[in-house]
């Protein structure tokens, strides 16, 4: 074992306090290209798990790169911890970034990428040896350390560019779409693995993904951006029941979206047919699209008690082993629903189904 | 079994290749132990012409002129090539396609071309500014300039096949400036620099054309020392320089070649 026995078991960034990170008015643009950064205020929470989720190209990396100081904004200011760092230099900022491909240094071995920060930052021999020792433990790299990352699986490297960048213990680790190299059994598994490692050292990370469901596993909150601009900002389940137009409606995964063609009192008129609403749309609210979940359409013979009901037939049946998906043809419009397989019948295709949708799972969204 | 009679055919012709690159060199090395004066007949195994060689001060003063020539315009070449290689790589994304073309101009250029070039403009320098007369310094200056291309290429090669996101990687960890050439580009270098160093140094150990036109009086090279002497008649003596010349340019393009392909595989 190469790990030492002085080890200790608790990593040293969890005593230390967390950061705050504040942008305001941040723009970017690239020579001749459209706008990667259209005007981005946030302010991401000391010890937050954030991300920052979009399409590639919507300013997601443009936004982190320059959290780490790799690319400097054209207009607006970055206060990390309190300090307005808009202009420092990322070697002097306490910021660590893991690299979507690792960017491990091929001239080192695992301990000696590890420790590369910590040298240049002047940390004496000992200390750094212990840290290394320390954080190795703690991300289960112990029997790699003297190996050289030529040698090392997707994984392994994945577990190296964390732990290099951990045991800087900085005010923000930055991600930058870390397991999107990784086969899905994997990354199921790293993803927690670094939820936890985040809640243990109460550190502020800032990941980047494309993928909703590792954004909405992980995230304390999400950022979902397009186009350079943040569209909406919140909690995973906020950011999918409540999505606040229909791309982030789209992005998060959802399908079915109407489009209001006709408001009479509390009945709403959609291709669908009219459906009552709970609360109703106010008056400013009758533009836009509904948004009526997959999960949340229920199937059956019957209208239940205080539900839309509508009439439509199965087209085409998806079978996923755990749910099972129906395509629905009610007055020639789509409807998809998804019904959690309880060994219940299943519905053939050309079957007449009732459909029942409660009227507070109906959400209205700009378009 | 046509197949396999054609791919040995082709065996064959490769055995061929490689007899008609190397029977001369072999001939040679042969012939530097002959104990006979003359390149008629072989009469037995001697090192008598590799003890003469030792005794000729004419010849040692060559070979140490092209040592040094050899080591010097290696080493300033490897300096400024490096540069020019981290330069190229630097500004790749700007439009400075024809500056890498210019660098790859005198690689092409035929070297009876280059030499008088190089000669004219010394000789203007000389006569217009009293300044480098031919001697030992034009000819580094020489051979640097033919030197450098070789040079930035591989260093540009090797930057080219790094993963772009290491240079973010040093950054992002600390390291100043100066920290990101010393412990970053200089180490991961390493390779393409011996190998780089060692291809320059065989280049300058080879030529002949250029160090003709530049030289001094006095600063015959070994390529030099035995093109006068071939003029008086071939020595066996000669061969015996020649195999002693095989065997050094061969184990620095051996050594060039290993760090080359080290530099590749990482």
């Amino acid at each position: 074992m190469t790990v030492s026995p002085t080890a200790s078991t608790a990593p040293e960034g969890a005593v230390r306090e967390a950061s705050s990170i504040t942008l305001d008015g941040l723009r970017k643009r690239f020579d001749g290209d459209a706008i990667a950064l259209d005007g981005v205020d946030l302010t991401i929470h000391a010890g937050e798990f954030f991300t920052l989720l979009g399409p590639s190209g919507c300013g997601k990396t443009t936004l982190l790169r320059i959290l780490a100081g790799l690319e400097a904004p054209d207009d607006g200011t970055l206060t990390i911890g309190g300090r307005d760092v808009t202009t420092t230099p990322p070697h002097l900022r306490s910021v660590n970034t893991v690299f979507q491909s690792y960017a491990l240094f091929p001239h080192l071995s695992v301990s000696e990428n590890i420790a590369f920060g910590l040298r240049m930052k002047g940390v004496p021999v000992d200390e750094r040896r212990a840290r290394v020792d320390r954080i190795a433990e703690f991300i289960k790299l112990g029997a790699l350390l003297e190996r050289g990352v030529n040698q090392l699986s997707g994984g392994q490297r994945q577990r190296v560019a964390l732990a290099r960048a951990l045991v800087c213990e900085p005010d923000v680790l930055l991600l930058d779409e870390p397991l999107s190299a990784l086969d899905a059994g994997l990354r199921t598994q790293l993803q927690v693995e670094l939820q936890r490692t985040q809640k243990r050292l109460g550190m502020t990370f800032v990941f980047v993904t494309h993928d909703q469901d590792e954004a909405m596993v992980m995230s304390d909150r999400i950022a979902v951006l397009d186009n350079g601009v943040i569209q909406q900002v919140g909690p995973p389940h906020e950011v999918y029941e409540r999505p606040i137009n229909a791309f982030v409606a789209k992005f998060m995964g959802h399908v079915n979206l109407f489009a209001i063609e006709a408001v009479d009192a509390d009945r709403v008129t959609t291709g669908l047919g009219e459906l009552v609403m709970d609360p109703p749309l106010e008056k400013s609210g009758h533009s836009g699209v509904l948004l009526i979940r997959q999960e949340v359409v229920e199937l059956g013979h019957a209208v239940s008690e205080g539900y839309n009901g509508l009439e439509g037939v199965v087209k085409e049946r998806h079978y996923r082993g755990s749910r099972i998906e129906y395509r629905l043809e009610i007055n020639g419009v789509t409807l998809m629903a998804t019904a959690a397989n309880l060994g219940q019948r299943l519905y053939a295709v050309d079957d007449r189904v009732t459909v029942s949708i409660h009227p507070e799972d109906i959400v209205r969204l700009n378009a | 079994m046509r197949r396999s009679a054609f791919r040995r055919s082709l065996t064959l012709f490769w055995w061929l290749m490689v007899a008609f690159l190397y029977l001369p060199l072999g001939v040679i090395v042969l012939y530097s132990f002959n104990a006979a004066n003359s390149a008629a007949y072989f009469a037995g195994f001697s090192l008598r012409w590799y003890e003469r060689l030792l005794g000729n001060d004419q010849l040692l003063t060559a070979l140490g002129n092209t040592l040094v020539l050899g080591v010097a315009s290696s080493v300033i070449a490897l300096v400024i090539g490096t540069l020019i290689g981290y330069g190229m790589y630097r500004h790749r994304r700007r439009k400075l396609g024809w500056l890498i073309a210019l660098i790859y101009l005198p690689i092409v250029m035929p070297d009876i071309v280059f030499g008088i070039s190089e000669m004219a403009f010394f000789i203007t320098l000389d006569r217009e500014f009293g300044v480098l007369g031919p001697s030992l310094a034009t000819m580094i200056i020489a051979h640097v300039t033919f030197q450098i291309p070789f040079v930035a290429l591989i260093v540009y090669s090797r930057f080219v096949g790094l993963d772009p996101t290491l240079f973010e990687a040093a950054k992002d960890l600390y390291a100043s400036p100066f920290q990101r050439a010393r412990h970053f580009l200089l180490p991961t270098l390493k390779p393409s620099l011996v190998a780089a160093f060692f291809l320059a140094f065989t280049l300058s150990v080879d030529d002949f054309v250029i160090s003709f036109f530049t030289a001094g009086p006095e600063n015959a090279t070994l390529p030099i020392y035995i093109w006068g002497a071939i003029r008086r008649g071939v020595s066996p003596e000669i061969n015996a320089i020649a195999t002693l010349m095989i065997l050094s340019v061969a184990i620095a393009a051996v050594i060039s070649l290993l760090f080359n392909k080290e530099s590749r595989r990482n």
